[in-house]
């Protein structure tokens, strides 16, 4: 461990956080145990080959970075009246029960470093409880952050036929030189129940963001995720879904577009551990100028996975020399009845379609944007959130404005 | 199933391998590593100074290496004790450089070869044969006309005191250094045996070369050195079979290749390795390419305990190509982690990489592969295509690529898939009158048909048959 953060970290501090969320003992007894447990735990796992680390997580510095007692922001957080959508300390008093049974049940907080460090320090935050039965769309949560770091906690419970859609959205207020925004997310999918998770991270481009979503998806369950980075210098973040009940479903679509010298470090999990279920895993990204993509996609197939169906792809679009783009798909597989397939692509603009459009009287900069917008219609189709869907668009367009 | 049976008889591939012959050897190392035991080895061989060295400095790199530990999925190599390993043995013969005729070797051993059917091969389809026991080379033999064009093929103990230019140059320098890995540095420090293959300028050697390797004794290493320096325009294939009959106790094979494809040469490497079934099989095999060259890599990984080996190519210049197809099958107990590895470093360098996998009764088989595309390797393409196929639930399949991508006019694309035999080509097989396990064996030869295609008949005929011979007992 080259990174420690913990020197100027104290229990005082993690005590005070807890205290004026006025929240149960068993709460800061959970995060105090994450707080001690720093000093042990590495960073989350990172792809290494031979003489490479492709995504180096030791450089930051934790020390200056991370100022647990001035988390500042701006929140939204409203949905339909059926569904409770409370903030953190609200939620402590109002659904104790519940936060008591899932709090770190997905997640584990002593999973990594920044896991630990995020339940120790989270001082907001957000639960969506939706009942039996119930159909809920359009829940918004929008996180504004105006402080050097901000640490954000998010708990989905989705009982039993319950559907609901989510859209979370990331942004920086109160620009700093750098900041860090970590953002821990657990769905507990219920029963027949559907869930649709949006993330729109649009944070500044001299931040740091680490994010960590991770499901539960019970017999019949569905949970759908939608993961956009657009933002940051440094993103390393991860979507997963555990498929543990019977016939389970899970789809990750990704995008993400690096510019300048942003790196993102993205990957996309699915454990099968239940029969007959299903996965499919989409990701499609650019990067420009120098920006790194680093992209992981595992699917791990359990032993009693009997029938599964398990697909995923990933197609990389490279606008520059300069840029990189790193992929590794992989799959584990332990029970054979399994039909599985990754794919994973890398190129530039293809040269026929530019000349195709140029031939058409299209100047090369308004056919090459439009190649890349195309390029990103195949994960534009699989969002089913028009709004978020029509904000990634304009943000591509913004962005593609932007290149000289 | 009893047609099977005897069909397995008649071809007698189970006793092909599986025999055992009595321990006859003239010198013995001590068992673990130590410079004593480097000094006996390189003065029972009367090497030069320079190699020795060479030797004792990969030792040095091996005592100061870690053991690979943080490979995701890694085999298990907690029984692989190198300390309780006899590095070096040689058989009881008498012209140390090997004899140029199967009669003029002691019987036991002659009766070995017989029996792998090497004696036969050459007859019929070789232009070279060499033979490997234990340590050393026994039988080396080259067809004149080859000899007469200036193609050299010789056991490698023997190119050092015979072409040690050429050695000195090529051996374990800047294909693959002792400090590449642990066992690439334990090779060095250990190495014996191993063909030397040199193919001047412009010739092309049209029938394949083929050297055999066979570890008798228990609780014996091997570590054979293979070096192939093709010059420009030229053309040559070698062949690598292995065996090992199985003991209680470990066996440890760690071999060390080194290929050099010269301007617009073409070799193909081809390997069939069934060593057996306690056999930790940790290779590095490695080619640079110069501009307009061309490298195959084509192996079929039955045998070991366990098995990591990444054959890879450096595509140095530019229009290189690189071309890799391998089958590993792992049945009950086995561990084969196998792939490919393929640097772009110059423009314009292709390679395509065609992966078969079949693993059943808990045996895992995982592709392991690196792609690496260097900034300025513009126009370069890549493409991988892994299957694996899996019999039963005991088993598993892996597959772990890696693509590192700096250069953005490249095309790069990977995909894989995994299944289990289809219920439906099983019924539309049966329909037509096979039983249940022909139609199984029919579908598994058809799925690695790319590879045989690739392989001289001889082996083609022998893979599939250790293929049925695998495939044997868990079907009935």
């Amino acid at each position: 461990m080259s990174t420690q953060v913990h020197a100027n970290l104290t229990e005082e501090q993690v005590r005070e956080i807890s205290g004026n969320l006025d929240e149960p003992d068993w709460l800061l007894e959970t995060r105090l145990e994450a707080l001690e447990a720093l000093e042990a735990l590495d960073m989350p796992d990172v792809i290494k080959t031979p003489g490479r680390e492709w995504t180096n997580l030791h450089e930051l510095d934790f020390e200056s970075l991370v100022d647990p007692l001035n988390a500042a922001e701006d929140k939204d957080q409203v949905g339909p009246d059926e569904v409770d959508v409370l903030p953190w300390a609200e939620a402590v008093q109002e659904h104790e029960d519940l936060i008591q049974e899932h709090f770190g049940s997905i997640v584990d907080p002593q999973e990594n470093y920044l896991t630990a460090l995020s339940t120790a320090l989270f001082s907001t935050g957000t639960v969506v409880y939706v009942p039996e039965g119930v159909d809920a769309e359009d829940v918004t949560i929008r996180t504004e952050q105006n402080s050097r770091s901000l640490f954000n906690y998010t708990l989905v419970v989705a009982e039993e036929s319950s559907s609901v859609t989510i859209l979370e959205r990331q942004s920086t207020g109160a620009e700093q030189d750098e900041q860090y925004y970590s953002g821990i997310v657990e769905v507990v999918a219920g029963e027949n129940s559907n869930v649709q998770y949006g993330s729109l991270q649009n944070l500044s481009e001299e931040a740091y963001n680490f994010a960590l979503k991770r499901g539960d998806a019970d017999t019949y369950a569905t949970i759908d995720w939608i993961e956009v980075n657009l933002g940051t210098q440094l993103t390393k973040s991860g979507v997963s879904t555990e498929l543990n009940g019977d016939s389970a479903e899970t789809q990750i679509v990704g995008a993400f577009y690096g510019h300048n010298d942003q790196h993102f470090d993205l990957d996309a999990k699915v454990w099968h551990r239940a029969e007959h279920t299903t996965a499919d895993l989409v990701t499609r990204g650019v990067t420009d100028d120098i920006a790194r993509s680093v992209y992981e996609g595992v699917q791990d197939v359990g032993q009693d996975a009997w029938d599964t169906s398990s697909y995923q792809r990933e197609n990389t679009l490279m606008l520059s020399d300069e840029s990189e783009a790193d992929a590794s798909p992989k799959l584990i597989i332990n029970n054979h009845d399994t039909e599985a397939s990754h794919s994973a692509t890398v190129g530039q603009i293809d040269r026929e379609d530019l000349l195709y459009m140029t031939s058409r009287g299209i100047d090369e900069r308004s056919a090459t944007n439009m190649l890349v917008q195309g390029f990103f219609v195949p994960v534009l189709e699989e969002i089913a959130v028009d709004e978020l869907r029509d904000d990634l668009e304009e943000l591509i367009a913004t962005r593609l404005r932007q290149r000289d | 199933m009893s047609s099977e049976q005897d069909h397995l008889k008649d071809t007698d591939t189970e006793a092909r391998f599986e025999f055992k012959k009595e321990q006859n050897a003239a010198v013995k190392s001590d068992k673990g590593l130590t410079e004593e035991v480097i000094r006996m080895i390189s003065e029972d061989k009367d090497e030069p100074d320079w190699m020795l060295e060479r030797r004792l400095r990969a030792l040095e790199q091996y005592q100061n290496m870690p053991m690979p530990t943080d490979w995701p999925g890694m085999p298990d190599l907690s029984g692989l004790d190198v300390e309780e390993i006899v590095p070096y043995i040689r058989p009881d013969v008498d012209k140390r450089e090997g004899v140029d005729d199967w009669t003029e070797l002691p019987d036991e051993i002659k009766d070995t070869f017989d029996k792998l059917g090497i004696p036969e091969a050459e007859k019929n389809a070789l232009s070279g044969v060499g033979a490997q026991y234990e340590s050393e080379v026994v039988y080396q033999n080259m067809q004149e006309q080859w000899e007469e064009k200036g193609v050299i093929f010789m056991n490698m103990d023997r190119a050092v005191q015979e072409h040690p230019e050429l050695v000195k140059e090529h051996f374990m320098t800047t294909c693959v250094p002792p400090s590449d890995n642990k066992f690439a540095a334990l090779h060095g420090a250990v190495w014996s045996g191993g063909s030397f293959v040199y193919v001047p300028e412009g010739v092309t050697v049209e029938m394949p070369v083929q050297a055999y390797f066979r570890m008798n004794s228990e609780g014996m290493g091997q570590f054979e050195h293979t070096l192939i320096i093709a010059e420009e325009g030229s053309e040559v294939h070698y062949i690598e079979g292995c065996s090992a009959p199985k003991y209680g106790t470990h066996n440890l094979h760690s071999g060390g290749v080194e290929v050099f494809v010269g301007e617009d040469a073409h070799v193909q490497y081809s390997t069939v390795q069934n060593w057996s079934k306690n056999t930790y099989n940790l290779n590095t095999k490695r080619a640079i390419v110069e501009s307009g060259g061309t490298m195959e890599w084509v192996s079929g990984s039955m045998g070991s305990k366990a098995t990591m080996l990444y054959p890879c190519s450096i595509l140095k210049g530019r229009g290189a190509t690189d071309t890799h197809i391998t089958i590993a099958f792992a049945g009950e107990g086995q561990d084969i982690d196998t792939g490919a590895k393929v640097y772009h470093n110059a423009p314009e360098t292709s390679s395509t990489i065609e992966s078969k996998s079949i693993s059943k009764d808990g045996g895992r088989t995982n592709y392991r592969g690196l792609v690496h595309i260097a900034d300025g390797a513009e126009n370069s393409s890549t493409a991988v295509e892994c299957d694996a196929l899996m019999f039963d639930n005991e088993s598993t399949s892996d597959t772990m690529p890696y693509m590192e991508i700096e250069e953005s006019k490249v095309d790069v694309a990977h995909e894989a898939t995994v299944g289990k035999i289809g219920d439906e080509d099983i019924f539309y097989l049966q329909s037509r009158g096979l039983d249940d396990d022909d139609a199984k064996k029919m579908i598994v030869a058809g799925f690695i048909e790319p590879i045989t295609e690739e392989l001289p008949i001889e082996y083609a005929v022998e893979l599939n048959r250790l293929i049925e011979l695998e495939m044997e007992g868990s079907l009935g």
